[in-house]
């Protein structure tokens, strides 16, 4: 299954309640974290429940979804490398 | 040395919160750090020209963060449990923190579960002690539906804000002036007073 990122952004919009935010406004390449998006540790957990409740992808070492973390598109990469094919 | 005055007041309910524009992460907050943060927003005070080490903050909540601990216990039940998010607002005292990280404020801070007659008290005694030379008041009440169910108070949303210092521009507090709905009522009409005076 194809992930696409203005999917995933309004997923993220709507899991993190960004308020003001369009899917639009956020670029595929631009840091989620710190810079960008400004994200910070709490909504990396809010990610990781949005990943498991609409994905069905359970992360069990962050370790592995630090790569994953990273943008809208290595996060979309991420997911359809996860995803059990249909 | 100049004298104690409130230099404003303010106060919210949830009608107010539809039309707030306090940036992106407002939405994440629970109700009672969202009412209390519009609360200190309303006041129209720039924190930033102040020395922000030397404000402190005082909250009360008249019935702790009882809505948000219930809404996440809630939250169990649903799939994959409740928000993270969320979790981080069961501690009565997040709100100052959300305050404190809006305007950088690194002044002390304390949090009263219960009435709000202690804040102008404990205000002035931090700055008396010369701990501070500000600080923000802020009274919360926030019982929601299923709290109220609990508890047996009414539903209510609202806060209340005021900031006290030492100054010359502001109004000076009787010794009547010890909650929270008296003091926002003293810079309400002291506002009256002198936009009427205008």
């Amino acid at each position: 299954m194809c992930v696409s990122t203005n999917e995933l952004k309004e997923k993220i919009i709507e899991s993190l309640r960004l308020q003001d935010v369009t899917p639009e406004q956020i670029e595929d390449e631009a840091p989620l974290f710190g810079t960008g998006l400004g994200l910070d540790s709490i909504d990396a957990l809010e990610l990781v429940v949005m990943l498991e409740k609409h994905y069905g992808i359970v992360i069990k070492d962050i370790e592995e979804g630090r790569p994953a973390f990273r943008s809208v598109r290595t996060l979309a990469e991420f997911i359809e490398a996860k995803q059990p094919a249909k | 040395m100049n004298k104690l005055v409130i230099s404003a007041a303010s106060a919210v309910t949830d009608a107010d919160l539809a039309t707030a524009k306090m940036g992106s992460r407002f939405g994440r907050m629970d109700l009672l750090s969202q009412l209390a943060l519009l609360s200190v927003e309303s006041l129209g005070i720039e924190f930033q020209t102040m020395d922000c080490s030397r404000i402190g903050v005082c909250m009360s909540v008249c019935a702790g963060s009882l809505a948000t601990d219930i809404q996440y216990w809630k939250g169990q039940r649903e799939v994959c449990g409740p928000s993270p998010t969320l979790f981080a607002y069961t501690l009565p005292s997040s709100a100052i923190g959300e305050i404190a990280i809006r305007y950088r404020l690194t002044g002390p801070n304390l949090c009263f579960v219960g009435s709000d007659a202690v804040l102008i008290p404990e205000a002035r005694d931090l700055i008396e002690r010369n701990e501070a030379d500000g600080c923000i008041c802020v009274a919360c009440n926030v019982i929601t539906a299923a709290a109220s169910e609990l508890i047996g108070i009414p539903p209510k949303a609202q806060a209340r804000a005021a900031f006290l210092m030492r100054g010359a521009n502001g109004f000076a507090l009787a010794e009547n002036h010890r909650d929270m709905e008296s003091v926002c009522a003293l810079a309400c009409a002291g506002e009256f007073a002198r936009n009427s005076a205008r």
